[in-house]
């Protein structure tokens, strides 16, 4: 037995059903608690959690929380805001002429074919989008002044509508944020209760459309996010929190909630975007930096790259319906999850998905209302999912329910028995899982086979081996709390601030004054925003980089660069490598331009401590064996069912087979070899095809 | 509940499986060809379409693509198999444009078809079609407004064997290049085509082998054919739900490119046990200018038009288009005889097509009616840096308004109709950062917008400033005459104006078609609003009122077109409201 550790770090990743914490002390013991969400009063779900953590340690609220040296969000506050159209009303200032580029979206939607869907609402009325006289020109130059007659005109007529927030997107404010900031200015005079999104602040970049959605939404979701946050950190003071409570970004990295104030939208992805906490620990058991995570929930499944160490970044996030741009982690998401639906349609084909079935009524074995056969109903059909009572009396799982669900809404209308049909369920979801890896690893320039694909989420685990197998992948690795791995990933998170400017320049005959300066101003910034943070200067790393593309092309490529001056012809090497890999040619001696310096500051805090479980003294144990239907090689067996609890280090054996976890259950296929590491966590090498 | 596998014998989970992956495979084509093309035409506006078809040449998955190219592909595959019968092996790679010998929709857009030879045999082609950045002709970039026939157009291509046997003819290559403007961006295009179809050969191949080592020989063809009875038993359970009958619409063009002409597209769309034929007998002949259809183009056109008007679910795959007959007759305007001109086709009258398709569906299914949505009225810009590169500068900042649907108002602006609006707009700051060009205004236009219980999209005030010579090509189908038109006793939207503001004052109203040299030049225009659904009088009141209060319909227009009535403080009067509406339908 290792000695229980009294630093304690504790993440909170508050779900639709429900709020996970994640309890790790200073030698890595990791314990998780699952509570109901509360959607009403999400703080209220994450007091309940903290309490339940502390009862279950036997220490009062207070000496829990006194003894934890980080607490770590990942806040889906702002995310629910937009979601539920709670936030401010918003005012906006925009340049006149251009009064509407928020509601044309550029002409923007998903699925052209979808012409009859509308657009979700524009989040601030035309009338009060009110146009101001002014203009830079396109090289950042003054070319009318700003009119603070029309600035007052404006701030009149918020404050007669009962404006609360404001954002300010004016034409070309990227290359010069002077009358932006002036406008704020005077804005802040006439309202002082104003809170106000500045789109040069929020957003620096090229395209009015783009800045002008993503400060809109900042002034949005801003207030009502911020006095959640602010609550609740205070709240978690009173009761002995010693430090300030941290969020997760839309980077992956963590923030305080004063710094997270001027750009509450970096919030958006804060729940999932904590998975690259969990991704880089276990990068460190695993030994490997090329992991795909495939993270399987009740709705959705989320899938991540990390190549090299590096996780997959973009700048551009669309939350329902609504264009964002921030520096993110790049997560392809599609509806398919264990609620995931599946039907037959007009014409007699099979279908599985987008729909889902929701927390409520969820899959039909929930006995909730629901009739629609889900992956989870074919699962059990399957034997894969054993009925029961999981994670703690929550949900109860009824086989019969299932079986109805599955014969009478697929296996009835196909001719097929129930469970053909549920194999036919599975079959079909696995190869949009297999797609979905394929999209953010082939169409990213990544061959697949070189990865090690992690399962997280509950169901994660069900479908990874197939999936890993027909990528070509050698190895899955499926973390003992793969239910919780967002939650886990929060303590595992630096402190990280993007900083970027718009720099336009040819690459060959580099301005490196101009270069300097600007990278000058964005580690001021860094280092002031991370001193704030409590970071010194030794322990904070900055990272350069610069966004290139050829001339004529209209996206560009980013590019890491070392301190100091640019060395155009490392620079061109280091792009020529990128614009290979992802776009499959280069043009050799081609005209590289430059339009974007970027930097990220990041505070180090300590890495999580690895897990490390006592080792295996026994056999691997046996519980039960069950009649499963395996996959399409194995098709029907009669399968060995561990429980995951009686599993330790050193223990292995080869599939089929099934381990039921706390938070999840995991699926051996046959010849599939699975061993517990060191950390404790499964690591399934799979058969060799052929 | 119909049985799944109606008459070939694949069990429903292959089949959903293959569909499914056969979709996938085509959509990766589309990735491959966004990473690897080089012009902005493809990798920005994502103009290509990437589809495969049955060894016979029937269209099985089109995933990837723009709606105008929906379903066309299969006439290229077809003309390749005619021209090369018994004459195709393994390694070969065609390539094709001409639309009146080689199944071709218009000249830009160039064909790659690749077979696919798995267990030994034929089984399918992998297909790349897209539009190319310059093709010779009598005007860079493709278009030339001035074209009286397709050997103003561009190179035209019959089916060649462009890689024979995994070799590469060179001499072809060669030609290719020597009749484009932009060989670099023709050549890096053409290796992206072939990269493509490669990927998509390569993993086409894999799931034959696999279909024929677990189900035998003829596994494929099975597969390909169960994947098309679904798509045809898909959309005629969808027409099976509308009443049989007989229904005409009408488009026309106000201009034949050269002078003022009055000339019609007709279409009778019929409904009965055997599907939909569209019949375009009594459509005009074919005309002078540019705004002809080739036959391909046609087709794809009313099966844009089927596809938008049902639910977006159905497989846009050929054997759903088998319950539509089309009659198109030769000679007439949508179906020319060579050489007629007709580049412009896959706008006009594709634009013209589609309308009318919906407004005859849409007289036996009222509910799914569609509004017109308002045509280009933009002209091209372009001319020559001082370093001696061209600039091609399409303003579609100044496009136009959508029609209204039942359940939400047209879009405001929306990028071309026949790409469903999957044609982005670009943002006027990157516009200025690119081109010579300083936006001034793209901003909603008030009182344009067709009225109706659903109005139309109320289209767009743009003005744009280029302060060098250019040239202008002019497009104006859309400028004067109302073309965005309502349906389901919804209004009209307004149409477009266009003026170019010299320096020195002078204003010039150009003709709708033309390529004119102008100084240093303000173009101030409108474009067209969308077309309304439904009566306007049935129109929820605080729409109108938020409407009014945003300045896209003046109070004016509030009352005497919606009989809305306003309180003195600027609220709506809901009781006076009702009370005018009432004496309003009364009065009928």
């Amino acid at each position: 037995m290792t000695e229980a550790g009294t630093d304690f770090r504790i993440g909170v990743d508050i779900g639709g059903t429900f709020t996970d914490l994640v309890l790790a002390d200073s030698v890595g013991t990791v314990t998780v608690f699952k509570v109901a969400s509360d959607p009403q009063d999400p703080a209220a779900g994450v007091m309940r959690a903290v309490e339940a953590a502390a009862a279950a340690n036997g220490k009062p609220t207070s000496d829990l929380l006194a003894g934890c040296s980080q607490f770590v969000h990942g806040s889906t506050i702002a995310t629910n805001t937009l979601l539920e159209r709670k936030g401010a009303r918003v005012g906006c200032l925009v340049t006149s002429g251009f009064r509407d580029s928020l509601e044309i979206r550029r002409g923007l939607r998903p699925d052209p074919w979808d012409h009859r869907t509308p657009y979700q609402p524009v989040l601030v009325p035309r009338y009060l989008r009110h146009p101001v006289r002014g203009r830079i020109d396109p090289r950042g130059h003054e070319e009318t002044a700003l009119s603070a007659d029309d600035v007052a005109a404006a701030a009149a007529c918020f404050m007669r509508e009962g404006v609360q927030s404001v954002a300010i997107c004016l034409f070309n404010s990227y290359l010069n944020d002077t009358h932006e900031c002036a406008a704020a200015a005077q804005l802040r005079d006439a309202l002082p209760e104003l809170h106000i999104s500045v789109s040069s602040t929020v957003a620096p970049i090229m395209g009015e459309y783009e800045r002008s959605s993503t400060t809109v939404l900042n002034a949005y979701v801003g207030p009502r996010s911020l006095t959640y946050l602010r609550d609740l950190d205070r709240r978690l003071g009173i009761l002995g929190l010693p430090n300030r409570m941290l969020l997760i970004q839309n980077n992956s990295g963590a923030v305080s909630v004063d710094e997270i104030a001027s750009r509450p939208v970096a919030l958006l992805l804060s729940g999932p975007a904590a998975g690259v906490g969990a991704m880089r620990y276990y990068s460190r058991a695993l030994g490997s930096d090329h992991l795909i995570s495939m993270e399987i929930g009740g709705t959705s499944c989320d899938v991540m790259l990390m190549s090299h160490g590096a996780i997959a970044q973009t700048d551009r996030l669309e939350v329902d319906g609504y264009d964002v741009v921030s520096p993110s982690i790049d997560i392809q998401t599609i509806g398919a999850g264990g609620g995931t639906i599946a039907g037959v349609d007009s014409a007699g084909l099979l279908f599985v998905g987008p729909q889902g079935a929701g927390a409520r009524p969820g899959p039909a074995c929930y006995g909730l209302g629901g009739t629609a056969p889900t992956v989870t109903d074919a699962q059990v059909v399957l034997g894969r999912l054993a009925p029961a009572t999981y994670a703690a009396g929550a949900v109860a799982i009824d086989a019969t329910l299932a079986h109805a669900a599955v014969r009478d809404r697929v296996a009835a209308p196909l001719g097929l028995d129930t469970e053909a049909a549920a194999i036919g369920i599975i079959r079909l979801l696995e190869q949009k899982l297999l797609h979905a890896v394929q999209r953010i690893s082939i169409e990213r320039g990544h061959d697949p086979r070189r990865f090690t694909l992690i399962a997280g989420g509950g169901a994660g685990a069900l479908h990874a081996a197939n999936v890993a197998r027909a990528l070509g992948c050698r190895r899955v690795y499926v973390p003992r709390l793969a239910g919780a791995f967002c939650a886990l990933g929060m303590l595992n998170s630096d402190v990280r601030h993007d900083f970027l400017r718009v720099h336009f320049g040819e690459l060959d005959r580099p301005d490196q004054v101009a270069i300097a300066r600007n990278f000058e101003r964005l580690r001021d910034a860094a280092m002031a925003t991370l001193a704030r943070e409590g970071f010194r200067p030794d322990s904070v790393t900055l990272l350069h980089a610069v966004d290139l593309r050829y001339v004529g092309q209209q996206w560009d490529v980013t590019v890491a660069l070392p301190a100091g001056p640019i060395d155009p012809a490392a620079v061109r090497r280091a792009f020529e490598a990128e614009h290979e890999r992802l776009f499959g040619h280069i043009q050799p001696a081609g005209l590289i331009e430059m339009t974007k310096l970027r930097l990220a500051g990041i505070g180090h805090l300590p890495p999580l401590a690895a897990a490390a479980p006592a080792r295996a003294t026994t056999e691997a144990p046996q519980t039960e064996n069950r009649r499963v239907w395996v996959d399409a090689r194995r098709s029907w067996a009669d399968v060995r069912v561990y429980r995951g609890g009686e599993l330790a280090p050193g223990h292995g054996f080869s599939g089929p087979a099934i381990v039921e976890e706390q938070t999840t259950t995991v699926l051996v296929g046959a010849g599939d070899c699975l061993t517990v590491d060191a950390a404790g966590n499964f690591v399934i090498d799979l058969a060799r095809e052929d | 509940m119909q049985a799944a596998s109606a008459g070939h014998d694949v069990d429903p989970v292959t089949l959903a499986l293959v569909q499914n992956r056969l979709d996938h495979i085509a959509r990766q084509m589309g990735w491959v060809m966004v990473r690897t093309s080089r012009s902005p035409i493809f990798n920005q506006s994502h103009d290509f379409s990437c589809f495969i078809t049955d060894r016979d040449g029937t269209l099985v998955s089109q995933a990837d693509g723009i709606p105008i190219h929906t379903g066309g592909g299969g006439f290229a595959i077809r003309a390749v198999l005619k021209s090369f019968a018994g004459n195709i092996v393994e390694g070969d790679v065609f390539l094709l444009n001409d639309p009146y010998v080689a199944g071709g929709n218009h000249l830009p857009d160039w064909v790659i078809a690749r077979p696919v030879f798995a267990g030994g045999a034929l089984t399918a082609f992998a297909c790349n079609r897209a539009h190319q950045s310059d093709i010779g002709g009598g005007a860079a970039g493709t278009y030339n407004p001035e074209a009286t026939e397709i050997f103003h157009e561009g190179i035209r291509l019959p089916v060649l064997k462009l890689i024979e046997h995994g070799v590469t003819r060179n001499d072809l290559w060669q030609l290719l290049l020597l009749n484009t403007r932009c060989p670099e961006l023709l050549d890096g295009d053409l290796r992206a085509m072939l990269g493509s179809t490669q990927i998509g050969a390569e993993q086409i191949a894999d799931l034959v082998e696999e279909l024929i080592e677990d189900f035998g020989g003829d596994a494929a063809a099975k597969c390909f054919a169960a994947i098309l009875d679904h798509g045809e038993r898909r959309l005629r359970t969808a027409l099976a739900a509308l009443p049989h009958g007989s229904w005409q619409a009408e488009e026309s063009y106000d201009t034949d490119c050269f002078v003022p002409a009055d000339i019609r597209i007709r279409v009778a769309v019929t409904l009965d046990a055997d599907g939909a034929t569209v019949d375009f007998t009594g459509t005009d002949p074919q005309i002078r200018g540019f705004k002809n259809s080739s036959l391909a183009n046609t087709h794809s056109a009313v099966y844009a038009a089927f596809a938008a008007f049902f639910a977006t679910d159905i497989p846009r795959n050929e054997g759903t288009f088998r319950a539509i007959r089309i009659i198109a007759p030769e000679g007439s305007l949508v179906n020319a005889r060579a050489p007629a001109p007709l580049t412009m086709c896959t706008v006009f009258p594709a634009h013209e097509i589609m309308h009318v398709c919906w407004w005859a569906l849409g007289q036996a299914d009222p509910a799914r009616n569609i509004a017109g949505w308002g045509k280009n009225a933009f002209p091209v810009s372009s001319g020559t840096r001082a370093g001696g590169t061209t600039w091609v500068l399409y303003h579609w900042g100044g496009g136009s308004g959508a029609g209204a649907v039942a359940g939400r108002d047209g879009f405001n602006q929306m990028g071309p109709m026949i790409t469903l609006g999957g044609l982005v707009i670009p943002n006027a700051e990157t516009y200025e950062q690119l081109y010579p060009v300083r936006v001034h205004r793209q901003e909603f236009r008030c009182d344009a917008a067709g009225p109706g219980k659903w109005r139309g999209g109320t289209g767009i005030e743009y003005e744009a400033e280029i302060d060098l010579e250019a040239v202008y090509s002019f497009r104006g189908e859309g400028v004067g005459r109302a073309t965005g038109k309502g349906v389901e006793h919804g209004g009209d939207g307004a149409g477009g104006t266009l003026a170019v503001h010299g320096r020195d004052g002078s204003v010039l109203s150009p003709p709708q078609y033309a390529l004119l040299r102008l100084g240093a030049s303000r173009l101030v225009m409108q474009s067209p609003g969308g077309g309304g659904f439904g009566d306007p009088l049935d129109r929820d009141p605080d729409l109108v009122g938020r409407d009014v209060r945003d300045g896209v319909v003046s109070q004016a227009a509030a009352v005497a077109i919606y009989a809305v009535q306003f309180a003195a403080d600027g609220s709506i009067d809901l009781v006076a409201t009702e009370h005018l509406r009432r004496a309003r339908r009364d009065a009928g």
